[in-house]
């Protein structure tokens, strides 16, 4: 599993990591029942916080992308609930990709384009609240 | 429930009439590695003087390992347990590497061999050096080796990594991971390097002028805080300023940049009404929080 | 382990020291290579008052020298200014002040002592009249306690003063005292110095109670003057 976390990113790093373990198990880098590399080694091979490795795998783990078992590790739950998020990712992106393609077409830079991006999913919060943008 | 390993309330201290902290309120949890970060002369050795008993506060409490610190005794009780690493990296002149090791390996009965063994191996330190001839990279590395070695519960360091090259610096971090890691060692130190903070630390407090400005872990800092950039058409209005949520504000042209944290969201509808042409948000660098909150104003 | 931070601490000095002892010992063997010789008129009582002036002399600045609060580490190499060398690291060590107070004044005051008695016992066997061994008790008791006022004091000052000014400002007071007591008659009968340099006794003159009681209370104030200022003191 190839991990790289961007220290300085203003993306809490809990959630670069879960990204990243995510990211792993969908391009098959970890397979389903594999058993995820301990809290301690993870921390110690990126020199970072085992706390915040420890957040990312809770957060994981109340996903239900990962299940921990007492005495011998995490491991990647079963298929079902992480194949589920796979899917909706894959179809988001597309659902997404026309629009983004419109708005290369419309002349605007890829930078451009994300800001506005952000400031649309700004707009979208009626009554919605920090933590959906946040997650 | 986390216990508080360092615990400071309302610590106060001046020298000659000049305050350097003004009711410092400061709380590490165990298991964490807490940032300490600030400019020079905000307070921040002065604080770690005061946990240590090297300076008498004029105010304030102080609990260490939930235990308050308020006399000679309680405080060497206190050190029995701790490690420390000054801002200077001073040791005795007159002692080498092995003889500063033996000498303090007498005063802690859980110090660890094996990671004496193994720090001076990865730092290589030459045993029969006299300290003074070490290079200050070297004097640093075994001062943290003195601190890291003797199966301390708390790590209170002073600028531990200047002065070490980016392949030490990260063979440090990585032994505080370890220690974090393998023996919940809570970690508490001063530093500059705003990016071993941001790598290591699960928790960050920002001193400035003697008190604390920031202190929270940094993930959730992270998440609250955003930078919201408004373009307007001529200079920005003044009502700007008067917007909840703000904690730094500053203009230039026709942008203001604000931070803020809390609901944004909020915010960020209010500043709406106000008419800019453009509204971008995004997230913050430690960088950033630092700078914000340690210059003027 | 203090106490052999404290050893590591003095031994150059002591070391200093003997070697100096040893080559005044000496001087009898050596000055006749150089073509010198004492002048073979001078009575030998006062060659015997030169050498127990020499050796108080040398225990003044012996005391003077190897005085020190356990805290003040020297460090060879030179210091950023505003550094306070090394006492932070033994600060926070999980030791109490007053006991590395004591060991290393302790220490200090033996080795002290050591050279002091290894001085009286050359200066005792050189005297023309020799002396017996009540004399000798006598004179080693007078010049170890009245050294110890010196010591003691100088143990103050290291605690209040930087390692440089120690040894010169135990050589201003002691000539503060001097001066003093060679006006008030009082302070010469407690003067300690008068204690240590007294060549009239033993058995000529009575046994100087005065300056040992005042160097033995003298002592006992600087130390307990010392352990209150490292209490307080702030690093």
């Amino acid at each position: 599993m190839n991990l790289r976390i961007n220290f300085a990113s203003g993306v809490p790093i809990y959630r670069q990591l879960m990204e990243q373990i995510k990211h792993a198990v969908e391009t098959g880098a970890i397979r389903s029942s594999e058993q995820l590399p301990t809290i301690r080694k993870i921390a110690e091979e990126l020199a970072m916080n085992p706390n915040t490795v420890a957040r990312a795998y809770r957060e994981l783990e109340h996903e239900g992308f990962i299940e921990v078992r007492h005495g011998s590790g995490a491991y990647v739950a079963e298929r079902g609930a992480s194949s589920a998020k796979a899917a909706g990712i894959r179809k988001a992106g597309e659902v997404l990709r026309p629009a983004m393609e419109r708005g290369l077409a419309l002349g605007l830079s890829e930078e451009e384009l994300r800001r506005v991006f952000e400031d649309e999913l700004a707009r979208l919060q009626d009554g919605g609240t920090a933590e959906r943008r946040r997650n | 429930m986390n216990e508080m390993i360092i615990a400071a309330d309302g610590l106060s201290k001046s020298y000659d009439g000049k305050p350097a902290l003004k009711s410092l309120h400061l709380e590490v949890p165990r298991g964490s590695i807490c940032g300490f970060l600030g400019r020079n002369g905000a307070g921040k050795t002065t604080t770690l003087k005061l946990l240590l008993g090297m300076l008498r506060r004029d105010a304030g409490s102080i609990r260490l390992f939930g235990e308050p610190v308020d006399s000679e005794a309680s405080s060497i009780a206190a050190r029995r347990r701790l490690g420390f690493v000054s801002e200077d990296k001073d040791l005795y002149a007159f002692m080498n590497v092995d003889q500063t090791i033996r000498f303090t390996r007498a005063f802690f009965p859980a110090w660890r061999r094996d990671l004496e063994e193994r720090y001076l191996d990865l730092f290589q330190l030459p045993r029969k050096k006299a300290v003074p001839k070490l290079s200050k990279g070297m004097r640093t590395q075994l001062m943290l080796l003195l601190a890291m070695a003797r199966g301390a519960e708390l790590l209170i360091m002073d600028e531990p990594t200047s002065g070490l090259d980016p392949a030490m610096t990260e063979d440090v971090l990585q032994i505080l991971a370890d220690l974090a890691a393998s023996d919940g060692t809570t970690v508490f130190f001063s530093s500059h390097q705003l990016a071993e903070v941001e790598q290591i630390c699960d928790r960050v407090c920002i001193i400035d002028r003697g008190q604390a400005v920031i202190d929270g872990e940094l993930d959730d800092l992270k998440a609250d805080y955003r930078r919201v950039l408004l373009v307007f058409e001529g200079t920005p209005p003044r009502e700007l300023a008067s917007l909840p949520g703000i904690d730094h504000l500053s203009q230039r042209g026709r942008t203001a940049s604000l931070l803020a944290h809390g609901n944004v969201e909020a915010l960020v509808d209010r500043a709406r009404e106000l008419g800019p042409i453009s509204v971008e948000v995004r997230s913050v660098t430690l960088k950033e929080l630092f700078l914000d909150h340690v210059r003027g104003e | 382990m203090i106490w052999y931070k404290a050893w590591l601490e003095t031994r150059w000095i002591f070391g200093l020291f003997v070697g100096l002892i040893v080559f005044v010992w000496l001087t009898p063997l050596w000055m006749p290579l150089f073509g010198l010789w004492l002048h073979p008129g001078i009575p030998a009582s006062r060659i015997w008052m030169a050498i127990h002036l020499g050796s108080v002399f040398t225990s003044f600045f012996v005391a003077n020298s190897l005085a020190g609060s356990g805290v003040n580490s020297q460090t060879a190499y030179s210091p950023a200014p505003g550094n306070d060398g090394s006492m932070l690291f033994t600060l926070s060590l999980p030791v109490s002040r007053r006991r590395l107070l004591f060991v290393r004044a302790g220490l200090g005051a033996l080795l002290t002592n050591v050279l002091i008695a290894v001085m009286a016992g050359y200066t005792l066997s050189q005297r023309p009249e020799g002396a017996n061994p009540l004399q000798a008790i006598e004179y080693l008791a007078r010049a170890i306690v009245c050294t110890m006022a010196v010591y003691s004091l100088s143990v103050l000052i290291s605690c209040l003063l930087a390692t440089m000014w120690q040894l010169y400002a135990g050589i201003f007071f002691w000539m503060m005292v001097l001066v003093l007591q060679l006006k008030i008659g009082f302070v010469a009968w407690l003067s300690p110095l008068r204690g240590m340099t007294l060549i009239s006794y033993p058995l000529t003159a009575p046994f100087p109670w005065a300056p040992i009681v005042a160097s033995l209370v003298f002592a006992g104030i600087c130390l307990c003057a010392s352990v209150l200022v490292l209490q307080r003191k702030e690093y």
